[in-house]
Order: C-alpha cells, then structure tokens, then sequence
C-alpha cells in the first residue's frame, strides 16, 4: 500500500500556488512539490495543517491506494 | 536544471571542502615527516581562518543578493539532515577505527602525517555528506 494525495487539486481547486501553501502551512516549496510528487510523507501535524488550510478532510487529502 | 537557495548553499560547503583540498592539503602533504609544534603550524591556521572567512562572507553575500527569499527549513529539511549527518556519523565512527589500526599497526611517530591523514579523512566524508544531502534534497 502505498501513501497517496489529492493535494495538487485540492491546491489548485483552492486557487494557490504550491509557495502560497507552503507559505500558509510554513513549509518550502519544495516540501509541497514532493508531497505532491509522493515523495515525502508529511508528518501528521503537517498533514492536518494542510488539511486545515485547504478545507477538506485528512482522508480525503491522503489515503492509500 | 533550477537549483534552490538550500541546494546552493550545500554545494558551496563541498566547493569549499574541494578548494581546502586543493589550497592547503598539498602543504600538509609535503611536511608529513614534519614533527609540528604550535609556533609553526599558526601561519597556516591564520591562512585557513582567513580562506574559510573571505569565502563564506563572498558566497554566502552572492547567495542572499541573488536569492532574496529566506531558508525555510521545515520537516522535510529535518529528515534530510538527520539521514545525512547519520550517515557522516557513521562514516566518522568508521574512518576512526581504521585510524586508531593504523596508528597501532604503524610507527606513525610524526605528528604531520597525523595531522594530514586526518584531514584527508575529514575532507572525504565531509564532501560525501554535503553530496549526499545534495542528492536527497534534489530527489526526496
């Protein structure tokens, strides 16, 4: 199983650029791109503040496939 | 290929370990039998204090005028750090084994080649760590 998102359109549904998230959750651009890339598993804090900020549920953010 | 300012800055630490390398190894390299004491070596420490100055207050000044943003270091930073410096930990702990055996298994007895072994030493893992932390923020 592997750790997957929809943060790359739940970003753009929301109408920021991945500097915009960064900057509103306090992480780089390049922490965004990987999680949106799959490369990086953001901590659970991270992951609830993106959440948070893009105003959609955690499990609808990541899930496994 | 778009570097960022955190790239940059890790590969100003290698650019800067390989220049060491070449600057003032080769001086260590010529007085191995050399029995160093303090008075003489204060010359070469005094050049590699003002090297190591100069080239990070013109490197690092280049950097933030080129690059205005400021380092975010988050998470991710962390993680990366803690994978590099654990693998240059691991590395210090093994190149130390083999310095101590050739210490005992040798007649090492002048300080000069002491002293430039363990540069060489600290200079390789220090360029594999910064490489390797190079590589992880390019591909995690």
């Amino acid at each position: 199983m592997v750790l997957k998102n929809t943060l790359k359109e739940f970003r753009q549904k929301k109408g920021y650029t991945q500097d915009e998230l960064g900057k509103r959750v306090s992480v780089s651009r390049q922490t965004i791109i990987s999680i949106e890339r799959y490369r990086y598993k953001p901590s659970l804090e991270l992951a609830m503040k993106i959440a948070n900020e893009l105003n959609v549920k955690i499990e609808k953010l990541f899930y496994f496939a | 290929m778009t570097l960022s300012k955190k790239e940059i800055s890790i590969l100003i630490e290698i650019a800067f370990s390989i220049l060491f390398a070449l600057i003032f190894l080769p001086y260590f390299y010529r007085n191995q039998e050399t029995v160093f004491v303090f008075s003489e070596v204060i010359g070469i420490v005094t050049r590699i204090i003002i090297f190591s100055v100069v080239y990070f207050s013109i490197t690092y000044s280049l950097l933030e005028f080129n690059y205005k943003r400021t380092i975010t270091e988050d998470e991710r930073c962390d993680m990366i750090n803690s994978k590099s410096y654990k693998l240059g930990y691991l590395l210090y702990e093994f190149s130390l084994l083999i310095f101590i055996g050739t210490l005992i298994n040798s007649s090492i007895h002048q300080n000069g080649r002491i002293i430039f072994l363990i540069l060489v030493l600290l200079l390789i893992i220090s360029i594999i760590k910064s490489s390797y932390q190079f590589y992880l923020h390019r591909t995690f």
